[in-house]
This record gives structure tokens, C-alpha cells and sequence, in this order.
């Protein structure tokens, strides 16, 4: 309520945040992974002595810095404006908190694009040992900058003692930090392996191509094993909101966490049963489905992420709607309106209720609500009474845990009630009029 | 009720470092972002011209040089974008509140800039690695993307302007709530966008001028032909940009003329150092140009051209707190600077310089000596 609010009608900016979000994280973590890849299967051309591998590495590190150095550090770079857009307040606290963090994780951003265009760029011209320091300097940089992003991401569902001490030290090294960073390493390995499948797949000489698959294939076999004692780690330590949230509490949510179970197996079985044990039979087009499961995977599984972290944006400091925990009593006794900046009404002065109502819906839901798109609220409170949606506001948090409770005046509440309940019957009376 | 200016709260946390070592690390990477944006930019818009001069007049001089650009473009958009990253981060934590609002109220055309970015930087890619194969194709290709990445500069510097001027973001947000709203009636805008794009010109000529010294050793003429390729693209760009800001200068309000007039001490200091260095290495160039040994003429006029920079981003940093004055108190920011962070920081930011610079080294120093066949 401080910053001006960015109305996105339909989409909403939560999609948006996910949209940039997806995409980058589903190309950051191969970037990461990746360069695992290039190093450990370079040491293995050199020591198998096969000339057809170095080849390969040459086209894929081409294909690798396409796609990582300008698509993937860009939508990282998308992802930090979107939020800033859309949640400037939170984004305000992170960088106030973690400025150090993220010029230190610059560094190693800088190392890794550096590295990457100098690993690329120098096949035969420098010798192996110096060739493989610099793929080593690449993935050492690469996933030292999730090392520190994931803190400062993992903090905001989990801040841990920073609540109370308000260090950078206990923020940083918050309870899912350390299985969040396990999860997002074998995430990452699991993409090299993803988008290795598709580069070899494309190979013309058969034996190379048999080879480069079968060998794909284990990547994606190998995180199987570390990604469900991960996730179990990292359900162990959520707060219990969030694991009740996850566990049926609200069926959306529930439904795309099974699902990013699911859609992990099947990768990893058809990992085993098509490219690994049958290398021969595996064309491109199949490798373009597994990218495009995977993508499903991490979309699933950054909304749950994202998901779970409700009422909060950052866990018990500041609520959904950008509004701090420490401020909730005053916004509730002074008004919402009073207490927001950047309104267009007068608020001593003003007596239409439905506009009241419209600026305290802006102010206060439309952080995670539209009007009619996602997760719209025109469909939501359809066929409710005023004095229901009245009822419901003032007991929101318990009927919907993952809900802020609502804050403003009691005059503010009955304006929103009255709007909102306006919204299913103005169509109906505009109809009636005309 | 009306009229009054709406200016966000700064953030409850505090800032966790001093002011001061937050602006030297804000204006150095700045500075930095300036030089290899001015190269990924300037560089580009050359390249198409010379593209399109070596096909009129069937000159191999020209497309020498366009090939050689062609390979430094993806390098220096990448150093753009990384060297691009600090600044805006170190700004958020000084002028967030100012940063977030103007942002907000121009949100689609700034989020644009990661899609206009990313397909300019395939152009570059694309020139750069199929520069053979474009053949004819190459001076649309590279032109686009060059535009592409000037189009970029003109948001910035609207949001850049935006973010100083809070009088006019309740009008703007109140009408248009929906991040689409443009910031081009602002009279310092256009100016203030071109003399940053004709500087690129200058800046990337200054690049041209070292190819040609490079490659006098090799083709004595064609590096002659080079150094005075490039002494003509820093030249005429300065000069224009003599015209363009002093057309800045005036589309400032008054009181902001003044401070480089002498009202500020400090202002005034830079810009007339800026204009003396600017004369000095102008100077040194249009003697170079007609010099049988440039070399000397043309590192000091370099080095002078680097002062004039550093001193318009001093200068525009002290109109950027000029514009804020009345609304940011620097007494008021609270302060607690995490020392040990800070430290974890320098230690790793000397460890990655040396990092990368013995990466270069290494792949520059030992490409004669490594046998090509090695790996048959």
C-alpha cells in the first residue's frame, strides 16, 4: 500500500512473477547442471580417448551458451523486474536485507558468464588441463550463485531467526535452505540430462549418438534418488500452515504437488525404459517431450513452492498483500484507506459505497485476486449474499488459513461486501435496463 | 489534497551498509555498464554502417572490420547485461522508493526490455557466428538488433527521468493504472537519451581505432585505414554531441542549470573538467588523424576521453540529488552496515577479478602454443 499497485486485468501479476519465473528457473538450473555436465563428460572424452565426444561437447557448449548466457541470464534479470513491479514492498525488504547477498552472488554471475564465453570460445586452443579449469571455474561459479540466491529464496518461507535477531546470518542460513538447495542441485542434474538427451538425439553418427544417450539418460536416473529424500527433508522443516496447504488443504495446491511427483517419475521411468535401456530407439521428437515434462515439472512445482507460502510473501513479517505483519492492528483501526497512499479518493469526503469498496478490494485482495481472470473473485463469492460475503470477511484467515485476515474499518468491510456482492448482480440488472 | 507529491516510505529495514559506500559501488559499475554498453551499442550501429558502406563500394577494408566488430558484440552485450545488473541493484537499496514508483507506472514498457533484449542479443549471436553466411543479410540483421538495443536506452532514461521527477507520478498512475503510460513528454528525455547513444558512437570508434592498431602489424594499410575509421567515428559523434548537450543542458529546469554554473561547487568542478578533457582529447584525435605515429596521441586522448566519463556520471549524479533534494533526507535513511558481509564481498570480488583475469590470459597468452591437433 505504499507503492502505487500495477493493475494486470485477467492475468494478474502472481501469474506473471510464475510465467518469468518458470521459464528462467527451468534454463538457470540446466545452466548449473549443465556445466557439470560439459566438465565430468570432457574428463570422460579425455580418458576414453574419444574424439567423437569432444566433438559432440563442441556443439552442445555452442547450444549451452545460447541458451544460458542470453536466455537464461536475461529472464533472471526478468524475474527481478517482474517483482519489482509486482511486489515492490517485498522486493524493497529483500534487497534491504540481502544487498550483500546479491552482490556477492553478481560476482559469481559475472565469473560464470565470463567463464562460459571463454570455455566455448578456447576447444583447441588451450591446452585440456587449462580447458577443463575453466569448465571447472564455470560450474563452481554457476552454482555458487544458487547457493546464494537460494538462501535469500528459501528465507521467504522460512526466515527462521531472523524474525526475531533480524541478522543477515540467520536469514540466510534459514531451515529449508540446505534442502532446498539439495532439491535444486539434483534438480539441475536432472536438467543436463534433460537437455543433453535433446543435443545427442540429434547426432548423425549412430554409435556416438547410442553412446551420448544412454550416457544422457543416467543423469536423469541418478537425481532420482536424491530428489524424494529432498523433498522429504524439505516438507519435515515447512511451517505447518504450509504442510497443510500441501496435504489437502486447499485441493488446488494438492493436486499440483501430486502432480509434480508424478510427472518426476515418469520422467525418471521413461528415463530408464527408453533412452537408457534402449538408446537406439530414441528420436528427437521424444527428446522434445521429456524437455517439455520437465518444464511441466518445474512449473508445478515453483507454483507449489510459491503456493505454500500463504498468508505470506515473506513468512510471518509481511502478508500477501504487502501489508507487514507488525502494521496488521493499525491498517485495521485507522482504515485501510487511511492507511494506503496511493488512493483516489477523498476519504472524509467520500460517500459512494461502491467505489469505497472497489479501492478497498484494489488495495487489499487484488495482490492475489482478479476480477474475472485468475483466480478471480467475481466466480468466487458468485451467489453469496451481501451479509454472507460480510460474514465472511471478518473470519477470513480461519475459513481460509491461507488467507491474510482482512484489515481495514468496519465501514470499509461492509463497502467491499456490498461491491463485491454487485459484481454477479450488475450484469444481471444492466441486462434488466437495457 | 490535489497537487500533493505521493512519495513512498523508504523500507523499514534498514540500509545495511554506509550511503557512501553504496554510491562509489552505484557509480563505478555504472561507469563500467556505460563503457561496454557504449561498445555493445555504438559497436553495432557501426557495424551495420560499415556493413553497408563495404557493400557500396565493394570494400574489403570494411568488411575486415565489420567481421572482427561481428565477434565483439556478444562479449560486450554480455558484459552490458552483467555490469547492468549491479548498478540497478545497488540503486534499488539507495532510491528504491523512487525506483519502484516510476517503474510501476511504466511496468510493460520496462518488462519489455527483457524481450526486445533477448532477440536483440540473438541478432548478435546470429551476425556474429553465421557472419559468412548472411552475406548480404548481414547489415539488416545487425542493424536491427543494434536498434533493437538503442530502443532499450530510451526506456531507461524514461524511467531514469521518471523515478526523479514524483510530481507527476500521481496524474500518470491516477490515469492510467495499468503500467502502460510512456515518459516522453518530459522535455530532458530525448536529449538526455541521445547524448548517451551518440557517446556509444564516440566510445565504440575509440574500439575501431584499436583494431587498427592491431592490425597494422599484420596489413600495415588496412590498420592505417582502420585508426582513421575510427578517428572519424569518434570525431564527428563528439562534436555532434558538443550540440546535443548543450541542448540537455537547456531542457534542464533553471535551478538545475545553475548548480553546474557554479551554484554547486562540485557540478560545476566536473563539468568543467569534463569539457576541458573532452576538448583535450578531441584535439588529440584531429591531430592524430593526420599523424604518421598516432599511437601516443591517440592512448592520451583515450584516457582524457575516460576522464570526460567519469566526470557526466559524476555530474549526473549530482543532478539526479539535485531533482530528489526535497524529498530524500540522507540524515533521516537509518543505517546499520553489515560489516563481516561487506568483507565476504571485497575478499570475493578481488578473488573473481583475478579469476577472470587469468581465464583471458590464458585463453588470449597460450593460443600459438598449444598444437591445434593435440586432441588427434
Amino acid at each position: 500500500m505504499n507503492y502505487p499497485f500495477w493493475d494486470i486485468p485477467f492475468i494478474g501479476g502472481g501469474i506473471l512473477i510464475g510465467f518469468v519465473a518458470i521459464l528462467h528457473t527451468f534454463v538457470s538450473q540446466f545452466a548449473i547442471g549443465g556445466g557439470l555436465f560439459l566438465v565430468l563428460t570432457e574428463i570422460k572424452a579425455y580418458k576414453e580417448n574419444n574424439l567423437g565426444i569432444i566433438d559432440y561437447l563442441k556443439i552442445h557448449s555452442r547450444f549451452f551458451i545460447l541458451v544460458t548466457l542470453v536466455f537464461g541470464a536475461l529472464t533472471g534479470v526478468g524475474i527481478w523486474f517482474t517483482i519489482g513491479l509486482v511486489t515492490p514492498t517485498a522486493t524493497s525488504a529483500l534487497i534491504h536485507i540481502f544487498v550483500w547477498g546479491w552482490a556477492i552472488e553478481w560476482i559469481f554471475f559475472f565469473i560464470e558468464i565470463a567463464a562460459a564465453m571463454i570455455y566455448y570460445n578456447t576447444w583447441n586452443k588451450v591446452s585440456r588441463k587449462v580447458h577443463l579449469s575453466i569448465g571447472w571455474i564455470y560450474f563452481i561459479a554457476a552454482w555458487m550463485s544458487l547457493f546464494v540466491i537460494n538462501g535469500i529464496l528459501s528465507f521467504m518461507l522460512t526466515p527462521g531467526e531472523w524474525i526475531q535477531d533480524r541478522s543477515f546470518w540467520s536469514g540466510f542460513f534459514n531451515p529449508t535452505m540446505l534442502p532446498s538447495l539439495v532439491m535444486r542441485s539434483a534438480v539441475s542434474i536432472a536438467l543436463a540430462g534433460l537437455y543433453a538427451l535433446l543435443t545427442s538425439s540429434n547426432l548423425k553418427d549412430d554409435n556416438l549418438r547410442k553412446l551420448m544417450i544412454k550416457y544422457s539418460a543416467k543423469w536423469l536416473i541418478i537425481p532420482f534418488f536424491i530428489l524424494p529424500l529432498g523433498g522429504l527433508w524439505y516438507v519435515s522443516v515447512i511451517p505447518d500452515m504450509s504442510f497443510d496447504i500441501i496435504s489437502g488443504g486447499a485441493p488446488a495446491v494438492t493436486l499440483f504437488a501430486v502432480a509434480s511427483l508424478f510427472f518426476s517419475f515418469l520422467i525418471f521411468a521413461f528415463a530408464y525404459f527408453l533412452p537408457y535401456r534402449h538408446p537406439e530407439r530414441f528420436p528427437v521428437a521424444l527428446s522434445v517431450l521429456f524437455l517439455l515434462i520437465g518444464l511441466t515439472v518445474t512449473a508445478v512445482s515453483e507454483w507449489v513452492r510459491e503456493a505454500i507460502r500463504k498468508p505470506y510473501i515473506i513468512y510471518d513479517y509481511m502478508y500477501s498483500n504487502n501489508v507487514l505483519k507488525s502494521e496488521k492492528d493499525i491498517v485495521t483501526n485507522n482504515g485501510v484507506l487511511a492507511s494506503a497512499k496511493w488512493v483516489n479518493i477523498d476519504i472524509k469526503t467520500e460517500t459512494d459505497t461502491m467505489k469505497i469498496g472497489e479501492t478497498v478490494f484494489k488495495l487489499q485482495c487484488q495482490s492475489c485476486h482478479t476480477v474475472e481472470g485468475y483466480n478471480g473473485i467475481k466466480i468466487l463469492v458468485k451467489g453469496w449474499q451481501e451479509s454472507f460475503i460480510n460474514e465472511q470477511l471478518q473470519h477470513l484467515n480461519q475459513l481460509k488459513g491461507f488467507m491474510p485476515p482482512f484489515m481495514g474499518s468496519e465501514t470499509e468491510r461492509k463497502a467491499l461486501a456490498k461491491w463485491l456482492y454487485e459484481l454477479n448482480k450488475s450484469y444481471k440488472e444492466i441486462g434488466v435496463k437495457e | 489534497m490535489e497537487t500533493q507529491v505521493i512519495i513512498p516510505d523508504i523500507d523499514p529495514i534498514s540500509v545495511p551498509a554506509p550511503i557512501w559506500l553504496l554510491k562509489i559501488l552505484l557509480l563505478l559499475t555504472f561507469t563500467l555498464h556505460i563503457l561496454a554498453m557504449n561498445v555493445a551499442v555504438g559497436g553495432g550501429l557501426i557495424a551495420a554502417v560499415t556493413e553497408f558502406l563495404g557493400k557500396k563500394n565493394n570494400s574489403q577494408n570494411h568488411f575486415e572490420l565489420s567481421r572482427s566488430i561481428s565477434k565483439m558484440l556478444p562479449p560486450f552485450t554480455a558484459f552490458t547485461i552483467t555490469l547492468g545488473v549491479a548498478p540497478l541493484l545497488f540503486l534499488q537499496v539507495l532510491y528504491g522508493n523512487f525506483f519502484y514508483t516510476s517503474t510501476i507506472l511504466i511496468a510493460w514498457p520496462w518488462l519489455s526490455i527483457i524481450v526486445i533484449f533477448i532477440l536483440a542479443y540473438y541478432g548478435y549471436y546470429l551476425y556474429s557466428f553465421r557472419w559468412e553466411k548472411l552475406e548480404g543479410k548481414r547489415f539488416v540483421v545487425v542493424l536491427i538488433s543494434a536498434l533493437l538495443l538503442a530502443v532499450i536506452g530510451l526506456i531507461y532514461t524514461q524511467n531514469i527521468v521518471l523515478m526523479l521527477t514524483p510530481e507527476k507520478w500521481k496524474e500518470i498512475y491516477f490515469n492510467n493504472p495499468h503500467g502502460t503510460s510512456l515518459n516522453l513528454s518530459d522535455p530532458t528525455v530525448i536529449p538526455r537519451y541521445l547524448h548517451f547513444m551518440v557517446a556509444a558512437l564516440a566510445v565504440a570508434g575509440l574500439v575501431v581505432i584499436m583494431w587498427g592498431i592491431k592490425k597494422i602489424k599484420i596489413n600495415e594499410s588496412l590498420g592505417k585505414w582502420g585508426i582513421r575509421y575510427g578517428i572519424l567515428w569518434f570525431i564527428v559523434p563528439t562534436l555532434l554531441n558538443i550540440i546535443i548537450g548543450l541542448w540537455f543542458l537547456i531542457s534542464l529546469p533553471k535551478n538545475f542549470i545553475m548548480l553546474f554554473m557554479g551554484e554547486n561547487i562540485y557540478a560545476t568542478v566536473y563539468f568543467m573538467i569534463a569539457l576541458l578533457a573532452m576538448f583535450v582529447s578531441l584535439i588529440l584525435m584531429f591531430v592524430a588523424l593526420n599523424s604518421a605515429k598516432p599511437l601516443a596521441k591517440i592512448i592520451i586522448g583515450k584516457v582524457f576521453l575516460l576522464l570526460t566519463i567519469v566526470m557526466m556520471v559524476l555530474m549526473r549524479h549530482e543532478l539526479r540529488e539535485a531533482y530528489l533534494q526535497p524529498y530524500l533526507n540522507w540524515d533521516k535513511v537509518q543505517v546499520e552496515p553489515q560489516w563481516g558481509v561487506i568483507t565476504i564481498f571485497i575478499i570475493l570480488l578481488l578473488a573473481g577479478i583475478v579469476t577472470v583475469i587469468w581465464m583471458l590470459k590464458k585463453s588470449f597468452g597460450q593460443k600459438s602454443n598449444v598444437d591445434p591437433v593435440e586432441l588427434s
